[in-house]
Formats: C-alpha cells, sequence, structure tokens
C-alpha cells in the first residue's frame, strides 16, 4: 500500500477513536471504544442518541479538535453515523489547512 | 397517475406497499414471556409497553440466526422475526427456551399477515387508511385499530409502517392501499426492492450478508448486543471478542455491477470479498457491502478493485448511507405528495 494511504488510514483511525471517546465521556454513551463501530447510527435506535445530544455533540467536536463544523451541519446525511462525524471532521480540518495555506 | 414502474424508485419517491409473507409472526404470552425473549435476543431488551425495538437472534456460534423487531403489548410480546425457515425457528425455540417456563409461544404466521408501507409520503397513505393517528405515530411505536395493528419501522431509511391484520383481510387492505394510494405514485412493493434499498442504507439484511459465517462484531451490529448478559450466543460472541477482529462490513460503490463472492483487491492484494451486492436505480451505480480487512475497511479509500469474472471493476469505499433520504426532508405536519416540487432538497444520490 502507498505510504500516502498508510498515512490518511492512520489520520482516519485517530478521528475515530477520538470520537468514540467524546461519544462516550460527554455523550454518556454506555458502551467500551470498541463495542461503537464506524457505522452505527448515532440517533434513535443505534447509539440512542436525541436532538439535545446533536447540539452537544456538535460543541464538543468544536472544541475537541479545534475546528468549525458547518452551520447547516444538523440536516447533514453525515450527522448520522459515526463515520459520518469523522467525515465532517477530516473535511473541516482540511477546509482550514486550505484557508491557512491561501492566506 | 400510473404507478411508477420500478418499486426501489418508488420507494425513494413515493410509496410502496409490500407483501412481507417472509416474516414469521410469533406471539408470547405467560409470567415468563419476557424471560423467554430476553433469553434469546443478543441485547439488553429494553420496549416498553406500546414500543417495538430490533433485536437480534444469535445462533450457539455467535452467527446472525434472526433479525426481529420485538413489540411489547400490554403483558404479552410479539417477535417479527426475518431470516430462518419456519422448521429452523421453531427448533431454536424448542431447543433454547428455558423448560419448565411458563410462556407459550402461538404462531400466528397461518393467521395473520404483514403489509409493509415504505417511501417519504407513506405517512400519508397509511393515515388515509387508518386515521390522522398514524400521523404523529413516533418511530417504533405501534397502536391498535380494528383487528389490526399499525407500527412504524422500517429498513429503507424512508418512512415505514407494518399493517398486521388477519390473513383473510389482507387481501382487500391492500386493495384499498393501492386505490387509496393512486394520487400518491403508489406501486405494488417487491422484496428485492427492499433489499435493495437497505442495501443503500447500511440496514442488515439477515438474508443476505447475515448468512456470511460471521459475528455481529464483523457486520458492525454490536450496538444490538449486550456482553452483560447471558442469551444464546454470548457466550461465544464473548470468545470471539477476545481475540483480534480481522474483517468488517463496509459500503463500496462501482460504476459497473458486481456480484457476491468477488474478490476485493487494494495494491494487487485481496484485502475482501463481496457479500451483497446490487445495482442502484436511484444513485445509477452498483452498491456493495464487502467484508473487508479491518485496516482497510475504512470510507474515503478510492482506489479498490472488485475482480468480476475476468474483469476488474474500479470501486470505492463510501460511508452509509448512500442516499439524502427525502424522508428526512418531508415533514408530515407541513408537506403533502401533491406539493412535493416545492420541498427543498439535495440530490438524492450522496458521492
Amino acid at each position: 500500500m502507498t505510504s500516502a494511504l498508510e498515512a490518511r488510514i492512520d489520520h482516519r483511525e485517530a478521528v475515530l477513536a477520538r470520537i468514540r471517546m467524546v461519544l462516550i465521556e460527554s455523550l454518556g454513551v454506555r458502551r467500551t471504544p470498541d463495542e461503537i463501530d464506524p457505522d452505527t447510527a448515532l440517533f434513535g435506535s443505534g447509539l440512542g442518541l436525541d436532538s439535545i445530544d446533536a447540539v452537544e455533540l456538535v460543541v464538543q467536536l468544536d472544541t475537541d479538535f479545534n475546528v468549525q463544523l458547518p452551520n447547516d451541519v444538523f440536516g447533514r446525511a453525515e450527522m448520522r453515523t459515526v463515520n459520518g462525524l469523522v467525515d465532517l471532521v477530516l473535511a473541516a480540518q482540511a477546509a482550514e489547512i486550505a484557508d491557512a495555506t491561501a492566506r | 397517475m400510473p404507478p411508477l414502474a420500478d418499486p426501489a424508485i418508488a420507494i425513494r419517491e413515493s410509496v410502496v406497499v409490500t407483501r412481507l409473507d417472509h416474516v414469521h409472526l410469533l406471539r408470547f404470552r405467560g409470567d415468563d414471556a419476557r424471560t423467554a425473549i430476553d433469553t434469546l435476543c443478543a441485547g439488553m431488551v429494553r420496549a416498553r409497553d406500546g414500543q417495538l425495538q430490533h433485536v437480534l437472534l444469535l445462533d450457539e456460534a455467535a452467527h446472525c440466526f434472526a433479525d426481529a423487531y420485538l413489540v411489547a403489548d400490554d403483558e404479552e410480546y410479539d417477535l417479527l422475526v426475518e431470516g430462518p425457515t419456519a422448521d429452523a425457528l421453531h427448533a431454536h425455540l424448542a431447543r433454547h427456551l428455558p423448560s419448565g417456563s411458563d410462556v407459550q409461544i402461538e404462531d400466528r404466521t397461518m393467521t395473520h399477515a404483514l403489509l409493509g408501507l415504505d417511501g417519504p409520503y407513506a405517512w400519508e397513505l397509511v393515515s388515509r387508511v387508518a386515521g390522522a393517528e398514524a400521523i404523529g405515530l413516533p418511530y417504533l411505536t405501534f397502536f391498535h385499530a380494528d383487528d389490526w395493528t399499525c407500527y412504524r419501522a422500517g429498513k429503507t431509511g424512508e418512512f415505514g409502517y407494518g399493517l398486521i391484520v388477519p390473513r383473510d383481510a389482507r387481501d382487500a387492505l391492500e386493495t384499498l392501499l393501492l386505490e387509496k394510494g393512486e394520487p400518491l405514485g403508489v406501486a405494488r412493493g417487491t422484496l428485492d426492492a427492499l433489499d435493495q434499498c437497505a442495501l443503500e442504507n447500511f440496514f442488515f439484511n439477515v438474508r443476505r450478508e447475515g448468512r456470511e459465517p460471521v459475528t455481529p462484531i464483523e457486520l458492525q451490529l454490536q450496538w444490538r448486543v449486550s456482553y452483560d448478559k447471558d442469551a444464546v450466543g454470548l457466550e461465544a460472541l464473548r470468545r470471539h471478542r477476545a481475540t483480534p477482529v480481522a474483517t468488517r462490513l463496509t459500503s463500496l460503490i462501482a460504476d459497473r455491477t458486481v456480484t457476491v463472492g468477488a474478490e476485493v483487491h487494494l495494491d494487487g492484494e485481496v484485502v475482501g470479498r463481496v457479500v451483497n451486492a446490487g445495482w442502484s436505480a436511484t444513485r445509477g451505480d452498483c452498491v456493495a457491502l464487502a467484508l473487508l480487512d479491518v485496516r482497510w475497511a475504512h470510507p474515503g479509500i478510492e482506489t479498490f478493485t472488485v475482480w468480476h469474472g475476468a474483469s476488474a471493476v474500479p470501486a470505492r469505499s463510501l460511508t452509509p448511507p448512500l442516499l439524502n433520504n427525502r424522508s428526512l426532508f418531508v415533514s408530515p405536519q407541513l408537506h403533502a405528495y401533491a406539493t412535493r416540487a416545492e420541498i427543498a432538497m439535495p440530490p438524492l444520490a450522496r458521492q
């Protein structure tokens, strides 16, 4: 495998690991990290979060990853699963790097 | 308005009515009914009166035996079971229910039938038949009306309802639904169409990827499992969990058809195998699930190759759901099928 792909997957796994901890420590999900599968639904019958949790989750991700998730995040499909959150954080990080490079 | 031709598209755009004859309807009664259910289900049984719960039944090896909804109805429980044959299901019950317990199981499959309504306007159709009460029905709850039961659930990512009716009343209700649904673009559904939509939304399909000899860990179903209880298959699952997990179910898309069993390669190495696949008329590409080496079981990898016969099909992994489901943008309080063009929605396919 290419080292670029290896590095990208390493970074993705690190973000996923941190998001699992946010779900456990800040949102009160009563699971161990390895029990939170990446494509598990966040709301409804998956991890059982609700709309109030969603607000807390976005605030926590902004803080933890030092990013600004998009304002329209609550209507996005990415907000439906753990992997979707990883996508959102990675996109926000990439946008910030692009902004910094352009400045 | 003529019915839409392709039921998989109708599920995404309007509503379909489907005979769910593959589902077994079991009723549990008696003082030990909840204990019996708890013994069978791999997760904590949390459903309260009036609620449904997604539950998973494992076999002794911790492989998926059945996918079910548990319906808590007063002191009784219904299991709406998908996966095994009737004989295998009854053998499983006989083998695993505690002897001497006060539980009676009635198989209602021969006396009752199940009709499914799925689509962004399923709520509009069900309300035309079951009354306005259906519009506000919360997800995973039910109500009784006359001699039938209406519950809200679904495995397509769209609004979904089930109607449990006496079998001899099924055809008349189905005809009524198709008549009342004509202004809503109703189509007659098929199990294949429901399966395709489940695949696009990463809903577990016990009749496809669920037949693989793997556990809920590989299938990303741990949210339906509790490691803190005793139930069929959990001892084996705890043992399995103690060893490194090799594969994980991952969504792939490809521009051309891929088939179940095909090898998935990355940089020339075999990294997995396709376990479910189908052409998405909605997206215009092939959607697949593969059991991939956990190292590569992540979305966002653009360079997979799936071998279809002698030809290599490029594929990429993507975070499910693979659609911006219309049902997320349709509000039963504000919208209607007739005025659907006024609803602002993103493109249906997610890239």
